[in-house]
This record gives structure tokens, C-alpha cells and sequence, in this order.
């Protein structure tokens, strides 16, 4: 069950890496964090722990509920283009999406050393949403790609810490939520601004700053 | 108690700014409130250096002397940043740049991004220290985008950006510690008095994994290069007073942050992986930020650039790990907080009277604003380590240090960069403090407690460097059993 949950997210984050529009990344993104609520759920009916059941359910709110509808909202208002702006077409980053995959299968193995291979799994699943990620941060050129790129790497330790350390200490999960939540609604505030002064959200053509 | 003061106080302010409509009486009472955080700063630091014992509250609150004395220093250029801001936001108004309204959310958000910076040194869990750092961001990007300007607003994006993405990773970092100690049969934690004492058993090859994801992560915050390259842009932009914070104490926060897990690191793997690593970040930041320190125009770039110099210099202290370096390293700390923040606070008071950044453009301070000038002159040649200003003193330890301990190249490679960076330092500022007057321009007059603000920083820059010539060599080991115990 857990490795199907993983499959689960591992889809959604390569439809992530290869969506061609702001609202399919956006739809994507909800669909990870829902597999994430899923496996959070999981673990809390498997050990019969209440924080657990909190935390999934402020994931739930947080993350498929409030921020993917903050995030629609957004574009509405903002009526730029919505297009993502590739640097790297679909195909290309589904290849390089492929070469992470790899790399963090090689990296988890070394970390915990052949023999655990569920652990592995886990590990080099956690890695990947991580630097799927980076990647759409660095290559999509929109400010709201980067908002999205930035919930995904945080989607990726979240799966990190649950499935491989059991989770981090109750009252530092809610503190690590509130500042999610507070960041996102601080960076929406910038996109705002940005899309006010410069009448676009090509974070690409922000180079007034400079040496 | 004095810990319940110094991170209540500014969570009072938060509510007195709140409350209160006078823009002018909340500058004063922010310089009463830091004042008391100021003072309860230092009993904290007496108390913990002379006992030498841990304080611990409900096991949330760790404090040693490490904490006490960041705690300290972000305590002194805070209470400066507040009796400047006095004058300069009352400046500000009277050329009509602000409104009134707006200078009261900027005592709010002043209060808000200490209230953070207060708690990073304090708390004792890893994962509520990454909460903290990350408020600081997040709270200081609406101060660095404060003069809503295409440039600030830009500025603001790419720091709240670069950082996060940072912390992500020192995020990620915290939680492999957290798994180093989980699979080692321990209950699971994040304290880090709990970790520090067990980690000798702690899996090494994790924990070295992890801390290189905790100098990534946590370096950008730090503005260690290749990360740093948001920290020019968000110096530059910010108010003159949280230029001053950003660059004095908020790098020197993450860098605490480094530190503690440097700690873990060293007692699980052993000093030289965490020396190397130290001072490679340091060399290269140092090498990257002459470069840029040469060719600079903007005034406030080059003050930012410096400070990414002087985060070098401190990690490379730290790196050579000799009580005399890690000693020197922490002086530097201190030192480059208060000479830098007295830097951006001159800095600011010429920006607003030239209104211009460019240095080709600013000429004859010393005639335009008297006091500023001499100030900055002084602050220059405090800044480029000339003795007897504290960053000689301080400098000259991780040299020396540095030539005692046989690691000759890397005393060389400070030696020839500090000269480059004086020399480059000295040829920018003797065009623009003397020089002629530009045209149109009149002598300006500077508001009292902006010259209280220099005043004070400047008596700390010249008194710490004359009174470290007497002091004795005992503090030095009270340093090294916090690092090598």
C-alpha cells in the first residue's frame, strides 16, 4: 500500500515537470499533496497516533484545499499569460526528470547501504520529489512556477521526514505548517507587486539589479 | 530571568506598535525597550561566562555561552538600529518618501523581524531554530522591499526566493541529523542538548551527508559565496537601519545556526571534515567578494559585499579550529557587527542626502555632513583593520593563529586579500569623503539620535579594541571547551 501511494506521488511529480501551463501545474501539485495526505493518514491508522491524524489533517487543508485555491486565485486576478515559460521543453525535462530519479536511487543507496530496500525506496522517492523541485524552480521562468517549485521541494522533506524518521516532533510539524503557510501568502503578496510594477511575472526579466 | 526579558520585550513592542498611533512616540519607546533588552543581554552573558553553567527552561530554551553571547551582540546593533531609525524615518517623513501609516508598520515589522532574530539563539530544538531563521526571511523581505521601487520590489523577490530555497535544503539536512538519530535506537528528538552527547554513536556517514546540506542551506542565509547572491540586492535595498540588521546580525544568525551543528558534527566525525569545509566556503567567499569589492560603484553594494568578505574571514576562524582562531573568530562576529551596522548607518544618512548610490556621484561628505563624515572615516579604516580598532585585533588573532597552527597558505591568502580589500576600500572613499562639493549642494544638519546611534558604535569599536590588549588569556580556553570538549 505504501509503495503504491509512493508510485502515486512519483506520477504526479513527473506530470509537474512536464505540465506546459500554470493551471496544470496547480492541479498536479494538489494531487501530490493529496497522496501525501493519503500516506500521512496511513501511518497515523497504522500506529494509532493522535498527532499524526492532526498533522494529516492540516495537510490536507493546507496543501489540497487553501494554497492550490490561493493559487487559482492568483492567476485569476492577475490576467497575465499563463504560460509557464520553459526554458526546457516537456520532452527534455521528462528525460532529465528520469536522470533525478536514477540519481537519487544512487544516492539513497549510498546513504543506507544495499540490504533495506523498502528504506531505499522510500529514501530515493523523498529525494526525488526534492529535486523535481529544484528543477522547476530554476528552469520555468514565471514567479508562480517558483512559488510551486518551492511547495514541491517542501512536499518532498515532508515525505522524507514521515516515511524514513517517523515523522518530526509534534509541535515542530505544526510550527514547519504555520511557516508554509505564512510564506506562501507572503509570496503571493511579491507576485502581486511584481506583476503591479512590471506589469508581468517573468522573474527571468528581473535584472535591473546588478554586479 | 533575564532571557524572559529579552524575548519578551520585543514581543510587547509588536503589540504596543499595535496599539499606539504616535509614530514618534513608538521610536522612543523602541529605544527604552531595546535598551532593557540591551542591558538584561550583557547580566545574561555575565552570568553564563562567569558560571559557565547551561540554563535550560522546560527543555525549550538552551542557554550557553555560545547563545549568550549571539544573543548579545544581535542586542547591541539592534538598540543602534533603533535610535537611528528614529531619525532617519522622521526624515523620511519630512521629505514626504513615507507616510505616516507607513511608519508605523515599520516599527511593526522592525519588532517582529528582532522578536525572530532574538529567538534563533535561544531556542534548544533544531527544527524551532529552522522556524526562526525562516521568519526572519520572511518578515525582513517586506523591509527590504519597503520603498515599493521596481528596484526594492526585485530586491525582495530574489531574497525571499534564494533563501528559501536555502533553507529547504538546511531543512533537509535537519531532518537527516534527525534520522542519524533516530536509526541509532535513540527516542526520537530534535533537542540539541539531547544530541550533543551522543554523537559519537551517531551513523558518521549520515551526519557528514547532512552537514554539507546544513552549510548549503544555512550558508546562503549566512550570504557565504557561491550563495550569496542575493545579499548585495537586499543590502542595497533595504532601509538604511535594517541594511545595518541584515548585514550586522542576520548573517551572523545562520551562522549560529552552522555552528550548532557544526558542534554535533565535530564531536561525530571529527574536526578536519568540518575544518575543510569551513575553509573552503571562507576562502572562496573571501576571493569572490574582493573581485566584486574592486569594480563596485553602488555604496551600499560595497558594504554588502564586505560583509560577505568578513562572513569568509569568520568561517575561515572557525575552520582553523585553534582556541586562538575560534576565540578571534567570535570577536569578529562581534566586531563586524558593530563596525559594519555604523557603516550602513553612515551609508544611509549620505543616500538620503545625495539621494544617489552611486559613489562617482558622492563627493565632499566631510563638507556636507560633518559628523557622518568623520564618522564614516573613522569606520572605514575600523572596517579595513586598522589598529587599534577592534577588527585588527580580531583579524590579527586568526592570522596568527593561522601561522601557529603551520597552515601557511591560508594565513597568506588573508593577508594578500585583506590588502587588496584596503586598498580598494581606501581609493572609493577618499574620492567621495573629500572632494568638492557638487553643485546646488548645501551643508545638511543630521538629527541628534542618529549621532547618539554613531556615538555608541563608535565607543564600542575603539574601547573593545584597546581593552582586548589588557584582557588575559583565560577567556580564550573558555572557548575552547565549547568547541573541543
Amino acid at each position: 500500500m505504501q509503495f503504491i501511494i509512493l508510485f502515486a506521488i512519483l506520477v504526479s511529480t513527473y506530470l509537474m515537470v512536464i505540465a506546459k501551463r500554470t493551471p496544470a501545474l496547480i492541479r498536479s501539485f494538489r494531487y501530490q499533496s493529496f497522496c501525501l495526505f493519503l500516506a500521512t493518514l496511513m501511518i497515523a491508522f497504522h500506529d494509532h497516533e493522535l498527532d499524526l491524524y492532526v498533522v494529516a489533517g492540516l495537510l490536507f487543508i493546507l496543501k489540497v484545499v487553501f494554497i492550490p485555491q490561493l493559487l487559482y486565485r492568483t492567476i485569476k486576478r492577475i490576467k497575465a499569460s499563463q504560460e509557464l515559460g520553459l526554458f526546457i521543453n516537456p520532452q527534455l525535462s521528462l528525460l532529465w526528470a528520469l536522470g533525478f530519479t536514477y540519481l537519487s536511487w544512487a544516492f539513497a543507496t549510498s546513504l543506507v547501504g544495499r540490504g533495506d530496500e523498502a528504506r531505499i525506496i522510500m529514501l530515493a522517492g523523498a529525494f526525488f520529489v526534492v529535486l523535481a523541485g529544484l528543477f522547476l524552480m530554476i528552469f520555468r521562468m514565471t514567479a508562480l512556477a517558483q512559488i510551486i517549485g518551492l511547495l514541491v521541494m517542501e512536499n518532498g522533506i515532508f515525505l522524507l521526514a514521515s516515511m524514513v524518521s517517523g515523522g518530526m516532533p509534534f509541535f515542530v510539524e505544526i510550527a514547519i505548517f504555520f511557516d508554509v503557510f505564512v510564506s506562501v501568502i507572503i509570496m503571493g503578496f511579491f507576485v502581486y507587486r511584481i506583476n503591479k510594477f512590471f506589469t508581468h511575472i517573468d522573474v527571468n526579466k528581473l535584472s535591473r539589479l546588478k554586479g | 530571568m533575564p532571557i524572559f526579558f529579552i524575548l519578551g520585550v520585543p514581543l510587547l513592542l509588536v503589540i504596543a506598535c499595535l496599539v499606539i498611533k504616535s509614530e514618534r512616540f513608538l521610536g522612543i519607546l523602541n529605544c527604552v525597550g531595546y535598551l532593557v533588552v540591551l542591558l538584561m543581554s550583557a547580566w545574561l552573558l555575565k552570568q553564563i561566562a562567569f558560571s559557565g553553567v547551561t540554563q535550560t527552561f522546560l527543555r525549550f530554551i538552551c542557554l550557553d555561552i555560545l547563545s549568550a553571547f549571539f544573543i548579545f551582540v544581535i542586542a547591541v546593533v539592534v538598540f543602534a538600529a533603533a535610535l537611528y531609525s528614529v531619525g532617519y524615518l522622521k526624515k523620511d517623513l519630512a521629505q514626504g518618501v513615507i507616510s505616516e501609516k507607513k511608519a508605523r508598520t515599520y516599527y511593526l515589522l522592525f519588532n517582529l523581524f528582532c522578536t525572530s532574530m532574538f529567538f534563533v539563539p535561544a531556542v534548544n530544538n533544531l527544527g524551532i531554530l529552522w522556524v526562526a531563521i525562516e521568519m526572519t526571511t520572511l518578515v525582513s523581505a517586506f523591509l527590504v522591499g519597503f520603498y515599493n521601487k521596481k528596484e526594492s520590489v526585485e530586491a525582495a523577490w530574489k531574497y525571499i526566493i534564494i533563501c528559501s530555497v536555502g533553507i529547504i535544503f538546511a531543512l533537509l539536512g535537519t531532518i537527516l541529523f534527525s534520522y542519524a538519530f533516530s536509526i541509532s535506537g535513540l527516542s526520537k528528538s530534535l533537542n540539541w542538548s539531547d544530541m550533543v552527547p551522543v554523537a559519537h554513536i551517531l551513523d558518521k556517514n549520515i551526519l557528514k551527508i547532512a552537514f554539507i546540506f546544513i552549510l548549503v542551506g544555512y550558508g546562503t542565509k549566512a550570504g557565504l559565496a557561491p550563495m550569496h547572491t542575493w545579499l548585495p540586492d537586499a543590502h542595497s535595498q533595504a532601509v538604511a537601519p535594517i541594511s545595518a540588521l541584515l548585514s550586522g546580525v542576520l548573517l551572523k544568525t545562520a551562522l549560529y545556526a552552522i555552528l550548532r551543528f557544526g558542534i554535533i558534527v565535530i564531536k561525530g566525525v571529527g574536526f578536519s571534515y568540518f575544518a575543510h569545509l569551513m575553509i573552503l566556503f571562507g576562502v572562496v567567499s573571501l576571493v569572490i567578494s574582493t573581485g566584486f569589492i574592486l569594480v563596485q560603484k553602488d555604496l551600499k553594494r560595497l558594504l554588502a559585499y564586505s560583509s560577505i568578505e568578513h562572513i569568509g574571514i569568520i568561517s575561515i576562524g572557525f575552520g582553523l579550529g585553534t582556541p586562538l582562531a575560534c576565540a578571534g573568530a567570535l570577536l569578529h562576529v562581534f566586531n563586524h557587527a558593530v563596525t559594519k551596522s555604523l557603516m550602513f548607518f553612515g551609508a544611509g544618512n549620505i543616500v538620503s542626502v545625495y539621494r544617489k548610490h552611486n559613489m562617482h556621484a558622492i563627493r565632499g561628505v566631510l563638507k556636507v555632513l560633518p559628523f557622518t563624515g568623520l564618522i564614516m572615516l573613522l569606520g572605514l579604516f575600523a572596517l579595513t583593520g586598522f589598529p587599534p580598532c577592534s577588527i585588527f585585533i580580531s583579524e590579527m588573532m586568526i592570522i596568527v593563529a593561522a601561522f601557529t597552527k603551520g597552515a601557511y597558505l591560508i594565513g597568506a591568502i588573508l593577508l594578500l586579500f585583506l590588502a587588496i580589500i584596503f586598498g580598494a576600500f581606501i581609493n572609493h572613499f577618499e574620492k567621495m569623503l573629500f572632494g568638492n562639493i557638487p553643485k546646488g549642494m548645501l551643508k545638511s544638519g543630521e538629527p541628534l539620535s542618529g549621532k547618539l546611534a554613531f556615538l555608541f558604535l563608535s565607543l564600542l569599536i575603539c574601547l573593545t579594541g584597546v581593552l582586548l590588549l589588557f584582557i588575559k588569556g583565560d577567556w580564550v580556553w573558555t572557548v575552547r571547551k565549547l568547541f573541543l570538549s
